[in-house]
């Protein structure tokens, strides 16, 4: 243990990749940062650092490289990007005081703790027994200042990528390829997606060029032929902030899956409405009525979600864990976290039974149609659309139904932390709801959980333009600016000078980013590489036509069985029906869905998640993975994971070096990929029989891979320590909804 | 091997490869087993097609000497049709329960079957389905006459009939709910007529051959198989590492629910050792159970002492612990595991029973795991049932399960058992483990902890070994299930080898690939200690097997799986050697095993676990892996010298690498894919 005055240390030789635009704001020296509440033993002596990016703590011992972690290349192990904190906590133990700390705040006493509560549900704490009591309570409120900026501009991206910009264009660099994600702000971008899905019957619409009419919709969005810019222009008033109809995707069956916002004025509504849905329906091949969903009527609106995701983050993390570890799954009932994502995923799939098996368009509704028609208009495109299950796939869908679609992202993050009233975790929503069908379809998407997850961490990083705006008009004026500012040249590439996060190598090396590959996707991901999106899509035609197959004469004589061919028998029956027979009323959306189940789904085709409460289940990786006490050594799925990867390396091996032989094939349709994966292109994270990675699976592979529990707050044996005094005498001090309202 | 269900134009599927013998199939898949590509896929496969398949069949008992060939034709016939003709039955896919227990094969039980015609089998999830029952010996099974529907119940899992009131039948009308102790109540209506003989009376006969005199189906059941499963368990074998086989109980004169190979310390006299045996309950004297390879740190198991409210001491039992401490040279310290809860440990002491006192036995701890009865656990198992059959509250389903505190339980064991093995494994000490009878939870606790420790026992072989040893061997009262026997209400009944298996299933989702078994191997296993089919689980002790020639006149379950280890094989196996597991006891990583309770439920069938979706990975692969052998096949055709080329590559070093690797380290299903690739 540290004894006396520890040395100095020197920084120089391991500083962490602070970045050379970084401003450190202040520091402190000779701060403990507490592992494990039971023993002192685990416990890192380094100094704390705020920068006008992160929280930084910089171990004084230099760091064991650990491999069971996923490595960010922009931050260290104990960094804290300031937009990920959710809570600055100081307390004094010795006076018994706890002050959550906001902007420009004064603090009274000098805090001999700091516990930082994350975003990304980690819990970090930091004590200052050994450092100035003046310089602690200067980086305490240093962070708190920082964590929240006034002005979005003042958000380190800003800064960064701009000199990020000039850098890699003086280095001659070229500028970052992997933008093979559409962004969805031009006409051609949707032109594409029109031809995908063979919606001939809708156009691009330059209406809002300019954010002429919303500031909030696209400025190219997609309607109706017979819908023209005039008509639009008309129905627009009436619409809140002009969030006119615009179309999402087509079935192959030539359903249209439509959103728009609700119309305020009653008296036009029927008048507006009736026009809007003849467009619609005269855009159907088979002129199909147009079923209207209501979402506000039917689903948890934003604050429930808010307060739902509150109460599972606090089971999950914050309440001690014996404690929550004794009521769990009643207290995750209560949480309803699973209830509401469950609503969400029955409600889509309900709009994935009319569009499929009825044949119908679908137009969901929203009062603003920026949060719940995103969630369930691209949860609905995911089970119905193969190809958003890809990873290029589902990033253009958020990109098109949510960064594009002006879901406010800046304010449901709360990024400058001005309005917690409109904080809701819509994203992270839709993320769990993704979760859930992948957790029941494993080989159905390209990407894993780990993908999901980094997906979810990335909002809290304020590098990337995917998170941090409003709506394309925000996004079009900040970038603007910001490119003045920067003296960017007009014409360069916004994905060039402010990516988004799709550029996965801002973060990771390309070795990581494997992770996000999942083996049992093998092939089909290769095959949508080389022979472009169009063969995806036929393929994914192929599957629909067996889902558009009318229920069967057997479904419809079996399962009614009203008609009994023999009465004799049939006596005994249909006294006995009304008695027994649970089959009362049988919607056709139940029976389209017991029909769907009874077959073996089909990874490529239409994929509906079983929605019952009991096939929800808790997404672990997410919720657990900081949790020390819930992380299982040498197990997990990650285990089954690795031995697959190994599998589908070796074939990939095998399959190159078959080709590689085999010369050009004879029917003249040239071999994909002439050469085999090279050693560092290889897909798979876990590779065959190599050294590093044995066929048995990896000591440091954990429940919680690729992430690490180590370093964060441990609170199992709190007792005995000084801290754990304080604790057990105002247990609900660890709530953040009491410290939220408490000032000293 | 022939791939049958990928390969498009065989519609007859019967292959050549056909295995001789009967397979009782277990679990959901129903019928016999063709030769199959490798059980990974076909499994899903059989559960999904189960039901259609056997509604296709229709039998009646005189039909049935071809049922066998023409079930499996069928069954491949829906296998690949099942694509381009998905309304096949589609709707008694999801409606009809699986049937669980396989078809015995019929010939069998022609003697004795009978059909009984206009039954209403009242479906909880379809409503009603008109049809025959027929009853045989061994299962009664439901077939619809208007609409295609199967049900399968095997007689040997039959916990009690009830009479049900139908309304407004008249009065020769019955009503019968079959009470199961796997987890559902099937219900039927009937007509009496005065040339029937009484359902009730016929399926109780049956079900409870024992208390009408009458031999369990094991012992009429004589199917051959390649394999001898009464072989797999040598007790010389497993104890030869270890300490002295002691010949004291060889024709089971010290204990007579002990077997009769013991391994007790050397140094101690026949005579003290009788004096232990009288200090014990039931005689169960400390044994050796497991033994450390490195430390040589033990797990002992026996009864409770007798000590009493007197205090009651015994020198030799007390001299027997100390030479099993000093066994250990790591650990001066001896820590003894009473699975009981204190207080009754404490109620138990006043009726003669009680534990060992510390200032007694020296250098000795005494930890009490707080492990609830019988009694508790029965209980907790009844009310899963309740809320997972017929219907399923969705609304209140969590904290539903949470209300019957199974596992809860299932916590509490996993939780000892991990201080069992961490005392050997981090405290290098040596541990006894007792109960009150020590057949129990000692039991559970002993084998749950030696799967924590040893990887031996994570291998199918080894699982075998396990239970033969832990609970077979050493006295477990199989009578808690209540084999053939009618007195469902005996209060000595209980579900805790189900529940075992649900701590082992609750290890393998821990750790996936860690395994060499895969739940429906866990499911075929308590299938068959319901089915009476096979002896493995029949009686309480060795003499009593031995008095009953149960190795003779029966057929090992382990005879059936290991003919066909594919099917129970789970393809992510890797032998974590050396490598001691403990499960995280949280509750955070405990589900309840839906795909075992509550099965029978249509809406929850779907609902893969991560096994059988790994397996459907590895199919995939498979297909992968093949389509490119396809390819090659026909690039071969080219007047080229493909063949040559071919040769090149896999004479290369690094490929030779794999190969070689590969062949040695991967399982079966994975060298498939690996020939597949090769294979031109």
């Amino acid at each position: 243990m540290f004894s006396g005055k520890p040395i100095k240390p020197t920084f120089k030789c391991y500083l962490p990749p602070v970045q050379v635009w970084e401003i450190v704001v202040n520091e402190v020296n000779f701060v403990k940062k507490c592992i494990s509440a039971e023993s002192s033993q685990d416990d890192l002596w380094g100094k704390l650092i705020c920068t006008n990016f992160k929280v930084s703590f910089i171990p004084q011992d230099a760091p064991t490289k650990q491999k069971s972690k996923l490595s960010h290349l922009l931050l260290g192990e104990h960094d804290i990007p300031l937009t990920c904190l959710e809570q600055v906590v100081t307390v004094n133990d010795t006076k018994g005081k706890k002050k959550v700390l906001g902007s420009n705040q004064k603090l009274k006493f000098n805090p001999t703790e700091l516990i930082l509560y994350c975003k990304d549900l980690r819990i970090i704490r930091f004590c200052f027994d050994e450092a100035g009591p003046e310089s602690a309570k200067k980086v305490c409120l240093a962070i708190a200042h920082y964590s929240h900026p006034a002005d979005l501009h003042l958000l380190f991206g800003f800064e960064y990528q701009g000199r990020r910009y000039h850098e890699t264009k003086v280095n001659g660099s070229k500028p970052r390829g992997g933008f093979q994600t559409p962004n969805f702000d031009r006409p051609s971008d949707w032109d594409r997606e029109i031809k995908r899905t063979g919606a001939s019957e809708w156009r691009v619409c330059s209406i809002n060029e300019g954010f002429a009419i919303s500031s909030s919709l696209p400025e190219y969005i997609v309607v109706p032929v017979s819908l023209a810019d005039q008509d639009l222009k008309t129905y627009s008033i009436f619409l809140l902030d002009s969030r006119i109809p615009h179309w999402c995707w087509n079935h192959p069956n030539g359903s249209a899956l439509v959103r728009m916002a609700s119309i305020g004025d009653p008296i036009q509504q029927k008048k507006i409405e009736q026009r809007i849905f003849t467009a619609i329906t005269k855009s159907h091949p088979q002129r199909s009525e147009v079923i209207r969903s209501d979402l506000d009527k039917c689903l948890p609106n934003i604050q429930d979600i808010q307060s739902a995701f509150f109460r599972i983050r606090q089971i999950c993390v914050i309440d001690p864990f014996e404690e929550s570890d004794e009521r769990w799954l009643s207290s995750i009932e209560n949480s309803r976290w699973l209830e509401h994502i469950r609503a969400f995923l029955k409600h889509s799939a309900e709009i994935v039974y009319h569009l499929d098996g009825k044949n119908a368009s679908v137009i969901l509704q929203e009062e603003e149609d920026r949060d719940l028609n995103g969630v369930v208009s691209s949860l609905v495109q995911l089970m119905l659309d193969p190809h958003y299950r890809s990873i290029v796939g589902f990033q253009s869908l958020v990109q098109k139904e949510w960064v594009m679609a002006g879901h406010r992202f800046l304010d449901r993050c709360n990024h400058l932390k001005k309005n917690e009233k409109v904080e809701s975790p819509l994203f992270m929503l839709f993320l769990d709801c993704v979760w859930q069908m992948m957790n029941q379809y494993p080989a159905a998407f390209e990407f894993t959980e780990t993908y999901l997850t980094v997906l979810s961490d990335s909002m809290w990083i304020p590098l990337f333009s995917t998170f941090l705006f409003n709506s394309p008009k925000q996004r079009r004026k900040h970038l603007m600016d910001f490119t003045k500012n920067k003296a960017i040249p007009q014409g360069e590439d916004e994905a060039v000078y402010f990516p988004p996060v799709w550029d996965w190598s801002q973060q990771f090396s390309t070795k990581d980013q494997t992770l996000f590959n999942n083996p049992m996707y093998v092939g089909k991901g290769a095959a949508c590489v080389q022979n472009g999106e169009v063969k995806t899509f036929r393929r994914a035609k192929k599957s629909y036509s067996s889902t558009l197959r009318g229920p069967s004469a057997s479904v419809r004589n079996g399962v009614k069985g009203g008609e009994d061919p023999f009465p004799r028998r049939g006596s005994l029956m249909s006294e006995l029906r009304s008695d027994f027979s649970p089959m009362k009323d049988e919607s056709p959306s139940e029976r389209f869905f017991k029909d769907w189940f009874s077959r073996p789904a089909d990874q490529q085709g239409v994929l509906i998640p079983l929605f019952m409460p009991s096939h929800m289940a808790l997404w672990k990786l997410f919720f657990l993975r900081w949790v020390p006490e819930a992380c299982i050594p040498k197990g997990g799925s990650i285990t089954a994971y690795h031995k697959l990867s190994q599998l589908v390396d070796e074939i990939e091996i095998l399959q190159s070096h078959l080709r590689r032989y085999k010369g050009p094939s004879p029917g003249g349709t040239p071999l994909p990929s002439p050469s085999g994966p090279i050693s560092d292109q290889r897909r798979m994270y876990f590779k065959a029989s190599s050294p590093n990675d044995p066929p048995t699976p990896p000591d440091f592979l954990t429940s919680s891979f690729p992430f690490s529990p180590m370093g964060n707050l441990c609170r199992r044996g709190i007792h005995g320590t000084p801290i754990s005094k304080f604790l057990n005498g105002a247990r609900i001090w660890l709530s953040t909804e009491t410290l939220a309202n408490d000032t000293i | 091997m022939e791939k049958h269900a990928g390969a498009p134009g065989g519609s007859d599927g019967a292959g050549p490869n056909r295995k001789l013998w009967g397979s009782p199939t277990s679990g959901a898949a129903a019928g016999e087993t063709p030769e199959s590509p490798s059980g990974s896929h076909v499994e899903w496969c059989k559960q999904l097609i189960a039901a259609t398949i056997s509604s296709q069949i229709s039998v009646t008992p005189e039909h049935s000497t071809e049922l066998r060939g023409k079930c499996s034709r069928t069954r491949f016939l829906s296998c690949q049709e099942r694509a381009s003709r998905p309304q096949v039955s589609q709707c008694h896919l999801f409606d009809t329960p699986p049937p669980p227990i396989p078809h015995v094969r019929m010939m069998m039980m022609r003697s004795s079957s009978f059909a009984v015609k206009d039954v209403m089998y009242i479906c909880p999830f379809s409503g009603l389905v008109n049809g025959t029952l027929t009853i045989t010996n061994y299962k009664l099974y439901f077939s619809g006459t208007d609409r295609e529907f199967v049900l399968d119940v095997n007689l040997g899992v039959i916990s009690r009939q009830e009479t049900i009131s139908v309304p407004n039948q008249g009065e020769n009308t019955k009503g019968l709910e079959l009470v199961c102790k796997d987890m559902r109540s099937p219900r039927f209506a009937y007509k009496t007529e005065e040339d029937h003989p009484d359902v009730v009376e016929l399926i109780s006969k049956h079900a409870f051959p024992l208390s009408h005199n009458l031999p369990l189906f094991a012992f009429l059941y004589k199917e051959l198989f390649p394999v001898d499963g009464w072989k797999v368990y040598d007790p010389a074998a497993e104890y030869r590492r270890q300490l002295t086989i002691s010949k004291v109980n060889s024709s089971y004169e010290l204990c007579d629910t002990y077997p009769a190979t013991l391994v007790i310390p050397t140094n101690i006299s026949d005579d003290d050792i009788r004096r232990v045996a009288a200090f014990r309950v039931k005689h169960r004297i400390p044994v050796l159970s497991w033994i450390h390879p490195e430390t040589q740190a033990t797990i002992v198991r026996c009864s409770q002492p007798l000590v009493g409210p007197s205090d009651r001491r015994c020198k030799e039992d007390e001299r027997f612990l100390q030479i099993i401490m000093d066994a250990n040279a790591q650990s001066h310290k001896l820590s003894i595991f009473d699975a009981r809860q204190g207080s009754v440990a404490l109620t138990n002491k006043a009726k003669d029973g009680g534990f060992e006192s510390e200032s007694f036995y020296t250098n000795v701890e005494l930890n009490f795991l707080e492990i609830p009865n019988i009694h508790v656990i029965r209980e907790s198992l009844r009310k899963v049932k309740d809320a997972v059959y017929p219907t399923i509250d969705e609304a209140h389903w969590h904290s539903n399960i949470h209300q019957t505190h199974w596992l809860e339980y299932i916590r509490l064991l996993l939780a000892g058992a991990a201080k069992v093995a961490d005392k050997l494994e981090s405290g290098k000490t040596s541990v006894v483990v007792h109960c009150s009878d020590g057949w129990d939870r000692t039991a559970q606790l002993t084998s749950l902890s030696m799967l924590m420790l040893d990887s031996f026992y994570r291998t199918l072989p080894g699982f075998q070994v396990l239970l033969e040893k832990e609970w077979i061997s050493f006295g477990h009262k199989f009578s808690r299930v209540g084999h053939g026997d009618e007195n469902h209400a005996n209060s000595e009944r209980s579900p805790l080898f189900v529940q075992f298996i649900d701590c082992v299933w609750q290890m393998t989702r821990q750790f996936p690939a860690a395994f060499e078994f895969n739940e429906l191997f866990l499911i075929t296993v308590l299938d068959h200690l319901y089915s009476c089919l096979f002896g493995t689980f029949l009686y309480n002790s060795e003499q009593e097997r031995a008095a009953k020639e149960v190795q003779t006149c029966t057929v090992s379950l382990w005879s059936y799986i290991n003919s066909q280890k594919d099917d129970f094989t789970n393809p992510f196996y890797v032998d974590y050697q050396n490598h001691v597991l403990y499960p995280m006891v949280s509750s955070r990583h405990l589900e309840l095993w839906s795909s075992y309770y509550a099965r029978w439920n249509p809406r929850m069938r779907p609902q893969v676990g991560p096994p059988h979706e790994l397996q459907r990975r590895v199919e995939e692969l498979q297909r992968e892996a093949s389509s490119s052998h396809s390819l090659s096949s026909s690039s071969s055709h080219s007047p080229t010298h493909t063949t040559g080329h071919l040769c090149t590559p896999l004479s290369d070093t690094h490929t030779h690498t794999h190969t070689h690797t590969h062949t040695h380290s991967l399982t079966h299903t994975q060298s498939l894919i690996i020939d597949c690739v090769y294979d031109i």
